[in-house]
């Protein structure tokens, strides 16, 4: 199987120059369901922003799906990251629009008409079981309710790869259950790349997965 | 409520900077014809021992753009005096010769006064008459007019960017969360401000309809009713159709700088 993210001593620091991520290597493939897990500050989100090009390597190398992400032009990114499907904590919903605009927008930045984008909103508002909230603002519902609209926007373009930071970090099971569901099925059914970084792997899990841990010195190694 | 308001906050800064460019481009229409009439009312006097053509004149000063002879005859005529034809003949050939000047612009008392100098230098001049007095006070009330009232245009003109930064600042804090959001998604340049763009676009036009509905209505109830001859001969200059094409423009022109200058200091986090 091919790889989807190949890191070759990837080195990663913010402006203030302090490592945050040292020396990685390491491959993730097409399908894999991958947890990065480490205490809090160890890098974890700083590691799934480079994934999507808002953090440049300082040294090694990272190519994301086949793009090199050292000096990425800007077309080259905008084009790769309208092929991810990016999950955040704080949902980073636009709460000026509604639910199924928001969870169209990666199909509207790519032009596909409206009918294919309210099919799509309504296939996977029934998957996040938001159903009959289409035109309802993020700011009317709970935050597991937000945070499934955050999923199922995602989703919304079949992306090759799902980066999530932190999906179920506040949510109550219901809703943690959901998005876990979701993923799996992404998964499996269409052989997309999962990457989630969280405190804790779910107790229940369903399909295997592969576990990177991130230590205090910005290590990361593989735990099997 | 929130709409208005939120357009409003656009449009009444815009129609400030508007109303400012349409005032000056209406002043200096009307300044123009004002000076022109100053221009063409006024003549300088020059006395000369030899007669003149207008080259000659020019050779000795640029400014110069016609000259008429002032016949000797009518001099006489003006003095009064009851002549016999051979006197008034005889008198005619002792005189010299009288030149009425006029300029190519409404000069400055300085220059003016350089233009009598550049002319006395000339062998066959003996004398030049500007009227000065008359000339300087017309000019230093022109003057004073002229720089007041760009003062004024300048400083509204000052408020109205002052305001469109504030503006400014506004959209980045409405706009700054959603435009990072697309950006997050791979959304260009262009789809990321289209919503500010639209925005921005309707109101730079619904600002140039007021001004120029404005200037139709300055126009049209309040200069022809007015008593102001100088005004009412030239109400056409108080506004033309292709202000409206203008001021249009630079609504435009303004708005998209701004929304620019927005769209590139959006910085993802």
């Amino acid at each position: 199987m091919s790889n989807v993210i190949i890191a070759n001593n990837l080195t990663l620091c913010y402006e203030s120059d302090e490592e945050i991520i040292k020396d990685a290597t390491f491959a993730i493939k097409k399908g894999d369901f991958v947890f990065i897990t480490g205490p809090s500050g160890s890098g974890k989100s700083t590691l799934l922003k480079s994934f999507y090009g808002n953090l440049q390597p300082k040294e090694g190398s990272l190519v994301i799906g086949g793009l090199d992400m050292v000096d990425i032009k800007k077309s080259k990114l905008q084009e790769l990251r309208s092929h991810l499907g990016i999950v955040f904590q704080d949902y980073k919903l636009i709460n000026e629009w509604t639910v199924e605009k928001n969870v169209v927008l990666p199909l509207w930045i790519s032009g596909y008409s409206n009918e294919v984008q309210e099919t799509q909103a309504r296939r996977l508002l029934h998957h996040v079981k938001l159903s009959g909230k289409e035109n309802k603002y993020p700011l009317e519902l709970s935050g597991g309710e937000q945070q499934r609209v955050g999923v199922a926007r995602a989703l919304s373009k079949n992306p090759f790869l799902i980066l999530a930071d932190e999906p179920t970090g506040n949510l109550d099971d219901y809703s943690s259950n959901v998005i876990w569901d979701l993923m799996e099925n992404a998964c499996q059914q269409l052989d997309t790349t999962v990457v989630v970084v969280t405190h804790k792997i779910p107790s229940v899990f369903n399909i295997p997965y592969r576990h990177f841990t991130i230590d205090e010195k910005g290590s990361i190694y593989e735990v099997h | 409520m929130k709409f208005i308001k939120r357009h409003i906050s656009l449009i009444f800064p815009l129609v400030a900077i508007l109303l400012g460019i349409e005032f000056f481009i209406v002043f200096d229409r009307t300044t123009d014809t004002y000076e022109q009439s100053l221009q063409n009312g006024y003549t300088m006097l020059v006395v000369s021992k030899e007669e003149m053509s207008i080259d000659d004149f020019k050779s000795w000063d640029d400014h110069i753009l016609q000259v008429a002879e002032v016949e000797k005859s009518k001099i006489l005529d003006k003095i009064n005096i009851d002549l016999k034809e051979a006197k008034s003949k005889s008198i005619q050939n002792s005189m010299p010769n009288f030149y009425s000047v006029k300029l190519d612009s409404y000069l400055n008392v300085k220059d003016l006064n350089s233009v009598k100098e550049n002319l006395l230098k000339s062998k066959s001049i003996t004398r030049v008459e500007t009227f000065n007095s008359v000339y300087e006070s017309k000019y230093q009330l022109f003057s004073f007019i002229k720089f007041s009232f760009q003062t004024f245009i300048v400083f509204m003109t000052i408020i109205g960017f002052f305001l469109i930064v504030k503006q400014m600042e506004v959209w980045n804090f409405l706009h700054s969360q959603r435009m990072k959001i697309m950006e997050i998604f791979g959304a260009s340049l262009f789809l990321r401000s289209k919503v500010l763009i639209n925005m921005a676009f309707i109101d730079a036009l619904i600002s140039a309809i007021v001004t120029n509905g404005i200037f139709l209505a300055i126009q049209n109830m309040w200069v022809r009713q007015s008593n102001m001859e100088i005004l009412k001969d030239n109400v056409e200059l108080i506004f033309s159709f292709k202000d409206i094409f203008i001021l249009s423009i630079v609504a435009v022109v303004i708005v998209m700088v701004a929304v620019f200058l927005v769209v590139i200091n959006v910085k993802e986090e």
